[in-house]
């Protein structure tokens, strides 16, 4: 395999996804390692408090943001193996990571405490404080996935890459694409103030883990697809990159990319006419 | 699963830790894991879970006595404080096995501390704190530069 889309430290013999991780951004990884940390309170949280916000536990929304946003700092962790040598050691560096964990760390206070008090935490226009809030954390949750876009770009800029080409175009795309889709549909979400889209008056529940609405349009389903291109993009360009010729790996990542974007657009769009993503079996 | 359920197996899981404490003599290194690591870290869990899952919901606060007393009138949170001490006190105490292997206290002084702070946490500190200066001044005394 000539492709070098591991990345890995070759001289380490005892290879460790931890200490990898660790070793490409500590911070990053030490901030996925605490919110997981948060899943295990969260599960005992949830197996004991029977308040439910519309119709689901209360609990179920921080432990998704839990293991979405931990996924997501440990992937950039991951990535950052990839951005040109020396980056993470510089001072603006060190004051956007900061400021990103910050603003992971705002969301989690925020959803955790909406949750422990019950109430709706985003779409909550119900007192001018949590409508400002949820405001707020609207630019802040811009900001966090803001670090996919400037990776992507550092990862794509970054020539002297030993990455295998095709993938490094997977990643940077897969990273860029996720900023602009995921501000796209949650900035239509945020101002069409709910996910949901068609009324109904059943009460069907929603699919497994990710509850989404199976009963009606739910915009969530392109908000998913569209914060995971950075792991859907790059997964195809792993497979490309050792089963396929450079210039045809390379173009099969870029087609991917348009067709990918393309499935978060239709996602989008039939959730806006009301249908739902996995419908209600007969 | 019901708060006695709850109350019943972080007492066992807690008790078991003692006991592991108490033959820590034979596997120093396991005991301090299980003990001082695996287990608080467990009762964390179950604490942690409880709190955020009954605090907002609870009368009282931490500003008066009176504000206190009426925290625990809610069983979920009277549940909590109980694992906070299950908690703290397993976790004092293997502290206290793990510094007195370190500083060669022998085990058999440190028997009656960790008794005490299985039954009364802090007594249990404050003997362990006695001790351990007892022998630091000890030593300090049979140091020969200071006999001059």
């Amino acid at each position: 395999m000539t492709a070098d889309v591991f990345g890995a430290r070759q001289h380490s013999r005892h290879f460790s996804f931890g200490a990898e991780v660790f070793a490409r951004e500590a911070f990053y990884a030490g901030a996925a390692l605490c919110l997981a940390a948060l899943i295990a309170p969260t599960v005992v949280a949830m197996a004991l408090d029977a308040r439910t916000l519309a119709g689901v536990n209360v609990w179920l929304k921080p432990l998704r943001f839990e293991v979405g946003l931990a996924v997501y700092l440990a992937t950039l962790a991951w990535f950052a193996g990839w951005l040109p040598p020396g980056i993470t050691t510089t001072r603006w560096y060190r004051i956007y990571s900061a400021s990103v964990v910050s603003a992971v760390a705002a969301e989690m206070i925020w959803i955790g405490g909406a949750a422990s008090l019950g109430i709706a935490s985003h779409f909550n226009e119900s007192s001018p404080i949590l409508a400002w809030t949820y405001r707020l954390m609207g630019g802040l949750a811009v900001l966090l996935t803001s670090s996919a876009l400037v990776y992507g770009i550092l990862i794509l800029r970054n020539r002297n890459s030993r990455l295998d080409p095709a993938f490094r175009l997977s990643v940077g795309l897969g990273l860029v694409l996720t900023f602009v889709l995921t501000v796209a549909v949650a900035g239509y979400m945020a101002s069409s103030g709910g996910h949901f889209v068609g009324g109904s008056s059943t009460n069907a529940p929603g699919a497994p883990l990710m509850d989404w609405a199976r009963d009606r349009g739910d915009l969530r389903v392109a908000h998913f697809f569209a914060t995971h291109a950075m792991h859907f993009i790059p997964a195809f360009g792993f497979l490309t990159a050792v089963s396929l010729p450079a210039p045809a790996a390379y173009r099969a990542v870029i087609g991917f990319s348009v067709v990918f974007t393309g499935f978060v657009g239709y996602s989008f769009g039939d959730a806006l006419m009301g249908h739902p993503f996995f419908a209600v079996s007969p | 699963m019901n708060l006695d359920a709850i109350f019943q197996l972080a007492s066992t899981i807690a008790l078991a830790g003692w006991v592991l404490l108490l033959v820590s003599p034979i596997a120093p290194t396991f005991a301090d894991r299980i003990s001082g690591l695996l287990i608080p870290a467990l009762l964390a869990v179950a604490y942690a879970g409880l709190v955020l899952a009954f605090w907002s919901r609870a009368d009282g606060g931490f500003d008066n006595l009176p504000n206190v007393m009426r925290l625990f009138t809610r069983p979920e949170i009277a549940l909590a404080g109980w694992i906070h001490y299950l908690a703290f006190d397993l976790f004092v105490g293997s502290w206290e096995v793990r510094t007195a292997h370190a500083e060669r206290i022998p085990f058999l002084i440190v028997l009656p501390c960790l008794f005490l702070t299985f039954l009364f946490g802090p007594a249990g500190y404050l003997a362990f704190t006695g001790v351990r200066s007892a022998r630091a001044m000890t030593l300090l005394a049979r140091t020969p530069s200071l006999q001059s």
